[in-house]
């Protein structure tokens, strides 16, 4: 072995090599504020290794980005844990990176002779928020789709150039292909090999000038090993620690559901973005994407001239602080607004909804060559929450809100359909409170008409009594896939009282009088014969005003299918949504 | 025993520590970033795909094969294909030669089991053969020469016959193996 390591040495000078770097001088002693720099190393690795092994996985196209980090989470083994190593392990290098810089500044370890190493370190804070933004967007989801979308369409604000760097990032006009492919050049191939280069750099003139200590020394001179190396290597495993309970506690990375242009979602970048977000509520974007960055660069730039004094040293110091402050702050107000906003919730328990249901799709069916996307899109459960939300939210609600989860501005005009034909829906709508309410008929003109002022309002303690019983068969004429069948001989008995046989209600108040079941008679009021069931509500959307329904008593009801305002598959998909669940209490 | 030399010892001690804990603490760090990609590296190793996988696959009628036992080449289009996240309907998926028996039919692999290469039928000389190596097969599907390039008969695959249509599983085989291996 010895001799072995001889011959290399002869050959390489691998000892002196390996020497000079162990025992760099530690003046004043190993000590914990310096260990921000080996960690950051240690992370820097940590993600060219698990990203070269997310590679395997990875597929830049808008068909495939969604689908193949879909794959490599839910099919492959252990996928999750690796994809979540390299998430939480890029949330721990911007930490990091603000705690080495601000030592850096605090110890003034950025004044001469280390001005052009702070300037190195400055510009590898670029790359790495470089790099976050670009993986931000690979996995193609809603939220990397929305936000990065932002953040290119600032580029456009640099003056003369803007347009063309943004068309040459994104690769065209409209994102697409070719920003997949670009973004992911630049992820994983350019701005990597840039950030090692420059680690080398910065590593090399650290090694020149040596560790900046502060006078007098804390305690007497130690080596680099492996006192300090120690330390590092105990922190690096704390980072380690910290990352791998993060990816266990969530269970790896987000995948929110597939991007998709035409579905809206609240553009939000990544945590440590936020401020600059916020910013730009206040600010115009040319002061956001040009201004303000361009005079934090110079004033940076500077730092290392302005620190020559005591009291320069002192503005350095404020000045990052209140950068760091003001950060906190805008991000505090960032999300602080957000959680204020219910529809800003509604619109991530919205995405959430999606990204589960389509999950679910794929792992039962498999991914069409059209993509994820093309899913979501024909799935009855998510176009039909769509279809709700599009075409009848503005005067219906559905569970109180749009179908969606979001709520609505107009004022509710007509019936909460959650549940609708279901025994407890119509239950309810037979009691005359209940009917004049906003859940059911308060908005329409029905709320004065006969069946609310001459029937409802009219019963006695008795028929009242009875009212359930008219809901048990009316919701078994529905046929609901959630509720049980009546036996045949409960069905007859409770058509019996619907026909009033036993003449249980007082004439005029009876059901049959107006309303009608199994027979060809045609009552003044809407057929119940099948009432809620499929056929009966597919009719009932596409022509309200037909003789069967409303007639000319209809009130402001869309004609959907007669009018062309929906697609008869669109009709049987919204039917279908509406009869699939109970309400929810 | 001096204080000194025991001072010293104490020092040894503390140093073998402090070195040992860097060792151990660096190697873990250095470790962790191959370990966290060895299952999903591995993924495609550990995936067993029996044979009880593969599916039936509808290819021609019985009636459009001569009933002489002349071979047929036939497209196979699978209705349903996983490569890892998507699933395609229709697929082509590859060809086999389909040979009527009376009313049963053997199904053979195009591809030559010594390489890949895709063998063709001879009509003058009712046989198989290999463009590729000069393999060349009987009709049974068996190798016909001593030193035969392959190293093994042609592929069969199961087949039936349902209400006149030909079914079959169609399958790859491991290469230039003697056995008969499904890959």
């Amino acid at each position: 072995m010895k001799g072995i390591m001889d011959w290399i040495d002869d050959r390489s000078g691998i000892r002196g090599l390996v020497k000079e770097a162990l025992y760099e001088k530690v003046p004043g002693g190993a000590r914990w504020r310096y260990v921000w720099g080996s960690c950051l190393t240690f992370v820097f690795f940590t993600q060219v290794v698990t990203g070269t092994l997310l590679w395997m996985f990875y597929s830049p196209s808008t068909q495939t980005a969604w689908e193949s980090v879909y794959f490599l989470e839910y099919q492959v083994a252990g996928g999750w844990f690796l994809r979540g190593v390299h998430h939480y392990m890029a949330q721990a290098m911007i930490v990091l990176l603000v705690l080495h810089l601000m030592q850096v500044v605090i110890d003034g370890a950025y004044k001469a002779p280390r001005e052009l190493n702070f300037w190195f370190g400055i510009l590898m804070l670029g790359v790495t928020l470089a790099l976050s933004l670009t993986g931000y967007l690979l996995p193609w989801d809603q939220k990397g789709y929305w936000a990065t979308a932002v953040a290119t369409n600032l580029m456009a604000e640099v003056p003369l150039i803007g347009p063309i760097i943004q068309k040459v990032v994104v690769g065209g006009v409209e994102y697409g292909h070719h920003t997949l492919t670009r973004f992911f050049a630049l992820h994983a191939g350019i701005l990597p090999a840039s950030l090692i280069g420059l680690v080398v750099v910065h590593i090399y003139l650290f090694r020149k000038h040596g560790i900046h200590v502060k006078e007098p020394r804390p305690k007497k001179d130690s080596y680099f090993w492996p006192d300090q190396i120690l330390k590092d290597a105990v922190a690096c495993l704390a980072v380690l620690l910290a990352v791998v309970t993060l990816t266990i506690y969530f269970h790896g990375a987000p995948l929110g559901p597939p991007a998709d242009p035409s579905n809206e979602f609240p553009a939000r970048p990544e945590w440590y973005f936020l401020f600059l977000f916020q910013l730009l509520k206040y600010v115009p974007a040319f002061w956001g994407a040009v201004i303000i960055p361009v005079f934090l660069v110079v004033w940076m730039f500077l730092q290392p001239f302005i620190g020559k004094s005591k009291v320069g040293h002192r503005i350095n110091v404020g000045f990052w602080w209140a950068l760091i402050a003001g950060s906190v702050f805008l991000t505090f107000l960032a999300v602080s607004e957000d959680q204020a906003n219910i529809k800003h919730g509604a619109a991530i328990e919205e995405a959430k909804w999606q990204a589960d249901r389509v999950i679910e799709i794929a792992n039962a069916e498999g991914i069409p060559p059209l993509g994820a996307v093309s899913l979501l899109r024909a799935d009855p459960k998510n176009q039909g929450r769509r279809l709700f939300a599009a075409h009848c939210a503005s005067c219906h609600r559905y569970n109180g809100h749009d179908g969606r989860g979001y709520p609505v501005d107009d004022p509710q005009s007509a019936a909460d359909l959650a549940g609708f034909a279901s025994t407890a829906w119509v239950t309810e709508l037979l009691n005359y409170d209940h009917y004049v309410s906003d859940k059911y008929f308060g908005g329409t003109k029905f709320k004065d008409g006969t069946m609310a002022r001459k029937v409802l309002a009219k019963y006695t303690e008795e028929e009242n009594k009875l009212l359930p019983e008219i809901a048990r068969l009316l919701a078994d004429e529905a046929n609901l896939p959630y509720e049980e069948k009546l036996e045949e001989e409960k069905r007859d008995e409770l058509l019996a009282l619907f026909y009033n046989d036993d003449l249980d209600f007082e004439d005029g108040r009876a059901c049959i009088d107006c309303h009608d079941i199994d027979s060809e008679d045609e009552g003044s009021a809407p057929d119940l014969t099948g009432y809620g069931s499929r056929e009966w509500l597919i009719a009932f959307i596409e022509n309200p005003e037909d003789s069967r329904f409303y007639g000319k008593k209809n009130d402001r009801m869309p004609c959907y299918g007669r009018d062309d305002k929906l697609k008869p598959e669109e009709i049987e998909i919204l039917v279908d949504w509406i009869r699939a669940s109970p309400a929810t209490p | 025993m001096t204080d000194s030399s025991k001072k010293q010892e104490k020092q040894e001690d503390r140093r073998k520590f402090i070195v040992t804990s860097t060792i151990g603490a660096s190697a873990a760090c250095a470790l962790f970033p191959f370990a966290s990609g060895i299952p999903s590296v591995l993924d495609p190793a550990t995936r067993d795909k029996g044979n009880s996988e593969v599916p039936w696959t509808k290819i021609a009628k019985l009636s459009s094969l001569p009933e002489d036992g002349t071979p047929t080449k036939f497209e196979v289009i699978l209705a349903k294909v996983r490569d890892a996240w998507t699933t395609y309907t229709d697929i082509p998926a590859g060809a086999v030669y389909l040979a009527r028996k009376g009313e049963e039919v053997v199904a053979f692999n195009l591809k030559c089991p010594h390489l890949g290469c895709a063998i063709d039928y001879r009509k003058n000389s009712n046989d198989y053969f290999c463009p590729c190596h000069n393999s060349t097969f009987a009709l049974d599907g068996a190798v016909t020469t001593e030193n035969s390039p392959s190293p093994r008969g042609m592929d069969t695959m199961d087949t039936k016959v349902e209400n006149g249509e030909v079914w079959i599983r169609f399958q790859q085989f491991v290469p230039n193996i003697k056995e008969k291996v499904p890959v």
